[in-house]
């Protein structure tokens, strides 16, 4: 037996319910996701999040998309409005070429190196008339990783070739195996065709770049006054530097996908190959379930890559998105992400901080495979003026593009 | 008026709260992504497909996404594609071989690139000789390694396999697909060429210049018993006919971990295949998955595409494409079974792979290859009774001049036309001496009489057995519209006469029939080709232009 007034406590009891979800709802941003209610989203819309949009070479990439949703989740906002990052990979050369040409209009970029920083500084002060960048004010540009080029082989084939560690002709050795018209049959291995060689694009990317460098100065056997004249004047070294060349099928246009087509591919597509060390740590567990372990060496001088994070100082840039983008640097330098690049991806913190050596760092798992945490043996060769690099970069352009 | 007051508070807080999502609800809310690829992804692609359109992804406005999937010859679309005749949203060949090639030819009438940006592969494969294991076994196999120079060896030698003390086995009997249709196709003449010329990389159109490049591919070739337009194709064919229609063919990875896995389930009762992986090197299949920068392509469709790519590279579709034999894109995947000895396979190769030539030789090779290739004895069976009149008739010549423009000089033709009679059109000798006057002749044929189907049949192949050449493909198209009505032979006794020669397996003289229009009897056409290995056609006016086109690739 029910009575009208029965029937007004429920509905009173249910009208209050709707409008404690209703109200629970514009107090509560988790609550709101959870209660999806479109007619309250077209009353009363959430804040809108602050986008920032962030152009990054791409061997950063399992990094970034583990450590972004964490930076997100955490609450991070300006004034109360939530921060989105949005990512786009590229090669490092790339990312520069997009925002001169306008292409793409992003808050943040972090190409692998500051040769690209030092670039676009440059040249958007010639073409616009004032930097887009300012490496020297740490509030706004960031080293966030740092890593060294190695060059990886596939342990069965580099053993072959050379055993423990090849010595200071590295550079030579490797573009002699490379010419040599017996290929590995001169090893006892016919099967395994010609010795293979590859690095990335170097107009394209990053480690290209700096591995056509380190080749130039392997050649004349130095580390520093490298100079246009020897690039240009040189023609033993145009040769040597042409052969190993004309041996690359293809230039991936990042380092990323190099190094996947190394482990997709296994040896009969690439016997050695030039890459970041962190590149190569994130590969080496995957190689064993493919084609064999890893083996990395050092060359004789090595260039290191510290990825800076620079917000661009440009007029689509607002005041907004340049404090949510230092939030976010903030927290990609913080000690969880740091350790994260560590342990799970095989780079150097910029948190020195965190020792290399620890249980489950990469130095410790894959020792085996020539890996080293301490490097202070290995020189690095001095970046050569702009008008040599740019030399370099020319002549390659010219000479091997396709 | 308090009531009402409480009742108006009530229902628009509930209307405020009311949960749910409203987009994706309204009709008409749904953006097609349309995707062309390479058949030998289908047992794995289709599946997934149904599995993707199921789940009812979508776009980030909340349009409903629906793929629409279409397998072919990896080559086959890039003349519609040009064209405009055929307008995917996507497109995945076997391998990014041709992507290049595609671009130039895009860039000619467009000024700008199909392909951009990077495309991911998909799954991968490389490109083997499939071979039944007592014959790799006879080779050699697996101790030593094989590759094009024994397989040029198995071709030229007049013993066959009784060189290897096998005479049972007969000649040695070889496959491979075309190369203007099939990836799998270019991808063998190419690793011809190197062969012979005893090189991996740096081919130039001066080295296939020396005529032993050209004996070379002429004798691997002379074992060939037939082309076709896809690999898959291919593989089905060898699998199911068994040793004596074909001792070996190029194919990919994945077709031998397929039909290895249906023999051990009990599914098939051949024996077992294993991969060669030819020593001289070989080339990758990476079904690379472009999104088509067309201008039938919208933003939306770009989006969509982009959702499907991301699942067929996630997780739990990868493991499907390891269990398909494929070697996955997902690198966290390793290789386990069934990439397996078991299964024929050897993980640990290829252990090098050739160069990719550019456009210039590998069109240079093609041409060679055409000049070296095995020539076609060809009887064209066609009928011309009266129900054939008006478009029937017309398009049945039209399609007939443009298969005959496909043949090449040293292809041999005869054509027989029947209706109450049967009668001679041109004998069966090579065209390059006939050419216009056959095609003259075609061109003036008219209908009239009865359908004496069997007896018309039966003449072409006691013709093509007397005069063919046994060292060449031997085959016959039979066009019709209705049943036999007036053969003095009945379908048995012409049956009968047939398999009686038939022989040689995959030698044997193929019999393909065109069911043309409703009146012709497809069972009875059946009946007549598929013993002798050849495939039955439905066709009509629209379609019979395709038809030929796909015939044609046999040769």
């Amino acid at each position: 037996m029910y009575t009208p007034r029965l029937n007004w406590i429920f509905l009173i009891l249910f009208g209050m319910a709707a409008i404690g979800v209703f109200v629970a709802a514009l107090l509560i941003p988790p609550f709101r996701a959870a209660a999806y209610a479109p007619l309250r989203e077209l009353l009363l819309p959430p804040p809108a999040p602050v986008t920032v949009t962030v152009l990054y070479s791409t061997e950063k990439q399992a990094w970034l998309e583990e450590v972004v949703p964490a930076f997100e989740q955490s609450g991070a906002n300006v004034n109360g409005h939530p921060i989105q990052i949005e990512l786009e990979k590229m090669g490092s050369w790339e990312v520069i070429n997009a925002v001169l040409d306008r292409k793409r209009q992003p808050v943040l970029i972090s190409p692998a190196s500051m040769l690209q920083i030092a670039a676009l500084q440059d040249t958007s002060t010639i073409q616009f008339g004032r930097s887009l960048v300012n490496p020297a004010d740490t509030a706004h540009c960031r080293a966030v990783l740092r890593t060294p080029l190695v060059l990886v082989a596939w342990k069965e084939r580099a053993d072959t070739l050379w055993g423990q560690q090849p010595g200071a002709s590295l550079w030579r050795d490797l573009h002699d195996a490379l010419i040599n018209p017996q290929g590995w049959a001169a090893y006892g291995q016919p099967d395994w065709g010609y010795v293979k060689f590859g690095h990335s694009d170097p107009l394209k990317s990053n480690s290209g770049y700096m591995t056509i460098l380190l080749m130039t100065y392997g050649y004349y056997g130095k580390t520093s006054g490298l100079t246009a004249a020897d690039i240009l004047n040189d023609s033993a070294y145009q040769q040597w530097f042409l052969e190993i060349e004309s041996g690359i099928g293809q230039f991936e246009h990042s380092t990323g996908p190099l190094m996947q087509k190394v482990i997709a591919y296994g040896p009969s597509t690439y016997d050695f190959v030039a890459v970041y060390e962190s590149t190569a740590i994130e590969q080496a567990e995957n190689a064993v379930g493919r084609y064999g372990e890893l083996r990395v060496y050092y060359p004789p001088a090595t260039l290191w890559s510290d990825h800076p994070f620079c917000i661009l100082d440009a007029e689509w840039v607002t005041t907004d998105q340049k404090k949510a983008a230092q939030a976010f640097l903030d927290y990609l330098v913080s000690k969880p992400a740091q350790e994260i690049a560590l342990l799970q991806y095989g780079y150097r913190p910029v948190d020195t901080s965190i020792p290399l050596e620890q249980p489950g760092s990469p130095f410790d798992r894959y020792a085996a495979n020539g890996f080293r945490a301490d490097l202070s043996f290995l020189p690095e060769v001095q970046v050569p003026p702009g008008s040599a690099l740019n030399t370099l970069r020319d002549f390659w352009a010219r000479n091997v593009s396709r | 008026m308090k009531r009402i007051f409480f009742s108006i508070v009530i229902i628009l807080s509930l209307a405020l709260s009311a949960c749910g999502p409203l987009q994706g609800m309204l009709p008409g809310q749904s953006v097609t992504v349309s995707i062309v690829y390479g058949s030998e992804k289908k047992e794995w692609l289709e599946p997934l497909v149904e599995q993707f359109n199921a789940e009812g992804n979508k776009t980030a406005s909340g349009k409903l996404i629906v793929v629409e999937s279409t397998p072919m010859g990896s080559i086959e679309p890039v003349r519609g594609i040009l064209e405009g005749t055929l307008q995917p949203t996507v497109w995945s060949p076997a391998s990014s071989v041709y992507l290049p090639l595609a671009n130039a030819e895009w860039r000619k009438q467009h000024g700008s690139d199909l392909v951009t940006g990077n495309p991911n592969d998909l799954v991968l494969s490389p490109v083997v000789i499939a071979m039944w294991r007592p014959m790799a076994q006879a080779l050699g196999w697996p101790d030593k390694a094989l590759g094009w120079a024994d397989i040029a060896t198995l071709a030229t030698s007049e013993e066959g396999w009784s060189a290897y003390g096998h005479p049972e086995w007969g000649k040695f009997k070889f496959g491979h697909t075309h190369p203007g249709y099939s990836n799998s196709g270019i991808v063998s003449i190419i690793a011809e060429t190197y062969a012979a010329t005893q090189k991996q990389r740096g081919l130039t159109e001066t080295d296939l210049e020396d005529p032993q490049v050209r004996e070379f591919m002429a004798a691997v070739e002379k074992s060939i018993i037939h082309y076709g337009t896809s690999t898959g194709f291919f593989a089905e064919r060898m699998f199911e006919r068994g040793p004596s229609y074909l001792s070996a063919a190029v194919v990919y990875e994945n077709l031998i971990v397929a039909q290895e896995a249906k023999r051990l389930s009990g599914q098939s009762s051949q024996i077992p295949v294993v991969a060669i992986y030819p020593k001289e090197g070989t080339f990758w299949t990476n079904n690379p998955y472009v999104v088509l920068n067309a201008p039938w392509v919208t933003d939306e469709q770009r989006e969509a595409a982009g959702i499907f790519e991301a699942f067929l590279l996630d997780r739990p579709q990868q493991l499907k494409a390891l269990e398909y034999g494929f070697r996955p894109a997902d690198l966290s995947i390793p290789l386990s079974a069934p990439l397996d000895s078991q299964h024929g396979i050897d993980i640990t190769q290829p252990k090098t792979i050739l160069e990719i030539p550019d456009a210039a030789v590998i069109n240079k090779i093609e041409t060679l290859w055409r000049e070296s290739k095995k020539p076609v004895d060809l009887m064209v069976v066609m009928d011309i009774s009266g129900s054939m009149q008006g478009e029937k008739i017309t398009t049945a010549r039209a399609s007939l001049l443009e298969f005959i423009k496909k043949l090449d000089d040293r292809d041999r033709l005869g054509i027989i036309l029947f209706s109450s009679e049967i009668s001679t059109l041109t004998p069966l000798s090579p065209l390059g001496e006939k050419r216009q006057k056959v095609l003259d002749s075609v061109s003036g044929i008219f209908e009239q009489g009865d359908t004496r189907l069997y007896d018309a049949t039966l003449t072409a192949y006691q013709d093509l057995t007397a005069n063919g050449d046994p060292n060449h493909i031997r085959a016959i198209v039979v066009l019709s519209d209705g049943e036999d009505t007036a053969s003095a032979q009945s379908l048995d006794e012409v049956m009968t006469q047939i398999n009686a020669s038939a022989g040689e397996g995959g030698n044997a003289i193929k019999i393909f029939t065109i069911a043309f229009g409703d009146g012709a009897d497809e069972d009875i056409l059946k009946q007549i080709a598929e013993p002798t290995g050849g495939k039955q056609y439905n066709s009509s006016p629209e379609n019979i232009q395709k038809i030929y086109d796909e015939i044609a690739t046999f040769f």
